[in-house]
């Protein structure tokens, strides 16, 4: 298992040192207002910059130096959203959306608090202002809320049993659109394996007897996005799956400078483009390495 | 004699077999063999077949006629067993060639034949279950109604790498490996392994995607006899 800390280790310093490095080309042109054009362009990058650097700050299980780039990449994404104001205008104008919650708990998580949003979060959530959503993207707004500290009524547990992944259907009813949904809700239900024991018995098994099998498909398509994902849902296992050889199989495929390719085509050399197209398997190697440490030196027991 | 032309033949005769197994009729290896023009192209095919050639004494209970056992020897006397395997396609073809010569010393009462080496050398290891589920894959014709031996024993033994290879399979749409491995696990549910997956709705799946060639219908048949046995 000490190999795999060690690659683990690596994957998320070298990831995390590509996203620091390259954190200027993922802010807004201008000053962004809450009716974004593009919200897949800059925001929902930046939301994921911010969700892989409060896992790095929540495990701490990073070098001091990788502690420090999340920290500070935590503080960029939390500036290039007005410091939550770009959240609390977007919810107040756009009373349905869940995304300016579900970006605001990363920063939360690592401490960065916005008062105003809070008690619009709160009356929205009174009220159940939310459009409506397939079930795994459902528990991400109830993880959400969780983390944010929102109370209510939601059953993690029920929720989970709506998804796809909750009904444990026969293991070769996937495909690789569901195959994201599916890490998405063990995600999720397990607030990025902070809660493994919120992985009901049959649907850990159901994991760890199939995870290897998705696992070996994918690579050989090389969808290295997904099967980092799938990397993350091996950690986030009650009893955590994290074969060395297929960590030694993800960290190959990590660029010297720490960029991750999430496919088998060519990687672009214009830096906008690069960035763009592989910053997303940049967090989820972050992510990966982050998590797969933390459970293996015996976080999350 | 070349390649093609005896899967050709395997074909043929498997598309025989399968004829038989649902008329309830007889294979009838002699007349398949008078059928052939290059007889020993015929011998080949009844070779590469395999076990299955005897699929509708095992499934029917039909009695195996004089003349169907002697092309089967006389298969065996003009392409002999390899006794030492060396590659992966020779140990492949010692454990396939040992269930043919079992069945038919079952069916005819005559000598058993010798075992071939330990079965972990043609399976490799079950830690590797993608690479392992593949020369289970080979060895289809071992997986019959009634099959015992020291194949069938390290396959039942390792029911979730079975399962796993299936799944990788199906999602990487071979469904020529996925129709072999199906059989091999309806032969672990007919005999009472707990299995991971559902063998019924597998079946079901790979049946309505795996086409029609004859030999990957005879797995198929095969697998299904094996669920209607349960």
């Amino acid at each position: 298992m000490n190999t795999v800390v060690h690659t683990a280790h690596n994957v998320t310093a070298r990831a995390l040192g590509w996203l620091h490095a390259n954190r200027d080309l993922g802010a807004f042109d201008d000053d962004a207002t809450a009716d974004l054009n593009d919200p897949d362009g800059v925001y929902k990058p930046l939301c994921e910059l911010a969700l892989a650097s409060s896992l790095v700050l929540r495990e701490g299980v990073a070098g001091t130096a990788e502690l420090r780039a999340a920290r500070e990449l935590l503080e960029f994404s939390w500036r290039q959203l007005r410091r939550g104001d770009l959240l609390y205008e977007r919810q107040l104008r756009h009373v349905l959306l869940t995304d300016p919650l579900e970006t605001y708990a990363h920063h939360a998580r690592g401490g960065l608090r916005h008062e105003a949003l809070e008690q619009l979060l709160a009356q929205d959530s009174a009220t159940d202002s939310m459009t409506e959503v397939v079930p795994n993207r459902r528990l991400a707004v109830a993880n959400a809320h969780r983390v944010v500290g929102l109370p209510r009524d939601d059953d993690p547990q029920d929720m989970l049993r709506q998804t796809w992944l909750g009904r444990t259907p026969q293991p070769w009813a996937l495909d690789w659109y569901t195959a994201y949904h599916m890490t998405h809700a063990v995600f999720h239900v397990t607030d990025w394996g902070a809660l493994p024991g919120e992985l009901p018995p049959d649907v850990a098994e159901y994991l760890r007897n199939w995870l290897p099998a998705w696992f070996e498909v994918w690579a050989e398509a090389g969808q290295w996005d997904l099967i980092g994902e799938l990397l993350i849902v091996g950690a986030c296992l009650p009893e955590p799956w994290c074969e060395p050889a297929r960590w030694e199989l993800f960290a190959g495929l990590q660029h010297a400078d720490g960029l991750v390719p999430r496919d088998t085509e060519p990687v672009d050399d214009e830096p906008l483009r690069r960035f763009h197209d592989h910053q997303h398997t940049a967090v989820v190697a972050a992510i990966a390495g982050t998590l797969t440490t933390s459970r293996l030196l015996g976080g999350s027991t | 004699m070349d390649a093609s032309t005896c899967a050709r033949g395997a074909a043929d005769l498997a598309g025989r077999v399968l004829g038989a197994l649902r008329d309830g009729s007889a294979a009838d290896l002699a007349d398949f063999l008078d059928s052939c023009v290059d007889a020993t192209a015929g011998l080949a095919a009844v070779r590469l077949v395999g076990a299955d050639v005897f699929l509708p004494h095992l499934v029917l209970d039909r009695p195996l006629g004089t003349r169907d056992a002697d092309v089967v020897v006389a298969s065996f006397e003009i392409l002999p067993s390899v006794t030492a395997p060396a590659t992966a396609e020779q140990r492949v073809m010692a454990w396939h060639d040992w269930s043919t010569a079992r069945l038919l010393a079952g069916l005819t009462g005559a000598v058993p034949v010798a075992t071939p080496e330990d079965p972990a050398a043609v399976l490799g290891p079950v830690e590797q279950w993608a690479r392992w589920s593949v020369a289970v894959a080979q060895l289809s014709s071992s997986a019959h109604p009634g099959a015992t031996g020291p194949v069938v024993d390290a396959v039942a033994a390792q029911p979730l790498a079975l399962c796993r290879g299936v799944v990788r399979s199906v999602l990487r749409r071979d469904f020529a490996t996925a129709s072999r491995l199906t059989r091999w696990i309806c032969l672990l549910h007919a005999t009472g392994v707990g299995l991971p997956l559902d063998p019924v709705l597998l079946l079901a799946h790979v049946e309505s995607r795996a086409g029609a060639e004859p030999r990957r219908l005879l797995d198929l048949a095969a697998a299904r006899h094996l669920v209607r046995s349960t």
